[in-house]
């Protein structure tokens, strides 16, 4: 292991075994997290406030400090800590569930709030522990075991866009979505995550990067076709893009 | 700032307190009557290098509060019946997560939304928890704008010792009443605990630390539990806290908190002047209980009467206190325009029990 942690750093903690799925896009946004604070060089003092869920576990396979929230909370408790410490560098890493059906007013108001903490919503359109029910990203007419006829969207309404929300927000400044179904859309991801901390750490305001990743378990696919299935499927509705990056206008100022 | 003598809102005064302690952090919402405190907290604040910060709900401000907690500062909310209620998921948490805080209930009349006139209907709230889990938070009941000040030097104490929140309950009557309070100088008692064994820092300071909001395996959810258990049995012993007048050869003994409990102070001075031996019990700690003030009682006493600004909550620790051994009476109200018993109420009730 000391070999490994040469060439990966002193984040990501390779000896861990992950608690994810096989083929889990959690595994993938951990890493590109712990490659990010690697890089920056921020790892002794950031902290990651996990929401709850799947996600909830990323922090174990980190060397960082961590907070796990209550349900939905996570955004709350990263502007508290912020208001008392905001020299450290804040994330949240919390899935569709916790970031948009229980926690949505707190993300927004903290998108809103325009302080320098930073989201992550890692989106597999369902609510993935508790086994594969419906989340406000669910597709219409997919078939989750609480819509086992499928999404009706006259009942339980369309599937949610989040970073849209916060795009005419003057407190976001770095708001991205990404997906993981390729080698090419993890290293756009990749520079997303940097980008993300980036903003925090100069402190220019709130960014948020939403991920399209699989979960294979909840859509019982194979590894192979839930990737398939996020790239055909989910980014034709959750479509990658950068929707505000006013970094560099900032940097010019 | 130095000692003085100020005319305020016991609302404020309760701002005043806490900033002059060393609270630095204050998250609020807007609710009557609590308001008033972080109005007060808005503008003096930032004189002491902190800061008032308005959230979008009691839920916001409970979390937001929780994550100040991890950084090892001292950080307050303020807020009233349903605020209350709203916090209540992080009261659980915070007691789980072993994270200090002030918190203050200006108790209104309840439940639902009820009204914003003064009570104290969340005497179950606050002693038992409306949260989830087996918790308990200090939970102390001043009842003047002067014990207020007296009492936040050790309320900052119990929350750093003990690693816990400290919860005041103070009736919205006594709230909203001004009077004067003498301040001592101010002294900053929060940066002079030491969390830098527990507090999320960054791993700069020290290997990892997490703060588990569940059990990772089942003998963690075990191991907690027990630790908490210890923990609340040893401020149970050790910080019980009550006022007594003139119990020693009373016939009767009333009991009551806030606005009651100073109300019987005049009661007791009143009927003893008549040659009536009436004493009282002002519980000041609501957790934990003051039992023990209630061990010692003689045998003189034939009743005990306990009054309270709801249909009769803490009668039932009072009970329990005194396990049968002497007949409890109550008396209450709540709701209407001044939902407090009268003293003649009061004493006219006293007389059919001498
Ligand atoms: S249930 Fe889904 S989200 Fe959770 S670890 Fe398994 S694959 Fe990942």
């Amino acid at each position: 292991m000391q070999e490994l942690a040469k060439i990966y750093g002193e984040t990501l903690l390779l000896d861990k075994k992950f608690s994810y799925c096989p083929g889990c896009g959690h595994g993938i946004v951990t890493r590109l997290v712990a490659e990010a604070i690697e890089a920056l060089g921020i790892r002794k003092r950031t902290i990651s406030v996990v929401g709850i869920g799947c996600g909830g576990f990323s922090h174990h396979y980190m060397e960082i400090d961590a907070i796990e929230a209550m349900h939905g909370r996570a955004p709350a408790v990263a502007v508290g800590y912020k208001v008392a410490k905001p020299e450290n560098i804040v994330y949240t890493y919390q899935g569709d569930g916790d970031c948009s059906a229980i926690g949505l007013a707190e993300l927004l108001h903290t998108a809103n709030r325009g302080m320098p903490v930073t989201c992550f919503m890692i989106n597999n359109n369902l609510f993935g522990m508790t086994g594969g029910q419906m989340s406000p990203s669910t597709l219409e007419g997919q078939i989750t075991s609480t819509t086992p006829n499928g999404r009706d969207v006259h009942q339980h309404g369309y599937p949610l866009r989040v970073p849209e929300m916060m795009a005419d927000m003057h407190g976001a400044k770095y708001v991205a979505r990404e997906s993981v179904c390729d080698a090419k859309s993890i290293r756009k991801a990749a520079s997303s995550v940097r980008k993300a901390l980036d903003c925090q750490m100069k402190g220019l305001g709130f960014s948020f990067v939403e991920f399209i990743v699989p979960c294979p378990t909840g859509l019982k696919l194979s590894v192979p076709d839930s990737y398939k299935w996020n790239k055909e499927k989910m980014v034709e509705y959750f479509k990658p893009q950068i929707f505000k990056n006013e970094m560099e206008q900032n940097d010019e100022n | 700032m130095k000692s003085e003598p100020l005319f305020l809102k016991n609302a404020q005064t309760f701002a005043e307190a806490m900033v002059r302690c060393g609270v630095r952090y204050h998250f609020a919402y807007p609710i009557t009557p609590a308001t008033e405190v972080m109005k007060h907290t808005a503008v003096i604040l930032p004189q002491y290098g902190g800061r008032m910060v308005q959230m979008e709900s009691e839920l916001a401000v409970s979390n937001a509060l929780a994550g100040c907690a991890c950084t090892g500062k001292l950080g307050a909310t303020s807020t009233s019946g349903p605020g209350m209620s709203l916090m209540q998921e992080t009261m659980s948490y915070m007691a789980g997560g072993e994270l200090p805080c002030i918190m203050l209930d200006a108790m209104r009349v309840g439940p639902g939304d009820g009204d914003i006139v003064g009570a104290q209907s969340n005497y179950f709230q606050a002693t038992r928890g409306g949260g989830h889990g087996d918790y308990r938070v200090i939970v102390l009941a001043p009842a003047s704008g002067q014990e207020i000040v007296d009492i936040m030097p050790d309320a900052v104490k119990l929350a750093y010792t003990y690693r816990t929140p400290v919860l005041f309950v103070i009736d919205g009557v006594t709230c909203t009443m001004t009077e004067s309070a003498l301040f001592p100088e101010a002294h900053d008692y929060a940066s002079e605990f030491d969390t830098s064994s527990w507090a999320f820092t960054g791993t700069g300071d020290h290997p990892k630390r997490y703060l588990l909001t569940g059990s990772y395996t089942h003998s963690q959810g075990e191991e907690l539990n027990e630790k908490l258990l210890a923990k609340y049995e040893l401020i149970k012993e050790k910080e019980q806290l009550w006022e007594e007048i003139e119990v020693e050869d009373a016939d009767v003994v009333l009991v009551a908190f806030g606005i009651h409990g100073r109300m019987g102070q005049d009661l007791v001075a009143n009927m003893r002047a008549e040659g009536k031996k009436v004493g009282l019990i002002r519980p000041i700690s609501l957790w934990p209980f003051p039992d023990k003030a209630f061990e010692g009682l003689s045998d003189s006493v034939k009743s005990m009467l306990v009054v309270e600004m709801n249909h009769g909550q803490m009668v039932d620790d009072v009970r329990l206190a005194v396990n049968g051994r002497i007949p409890v009476h109550f008396l209450g109200k709540t709701g209407g325009d001044m939902p407090l018993c009268t003293l003649a109420e009061m004493t006219a009730k006293i007389n059919t029990l001498l």
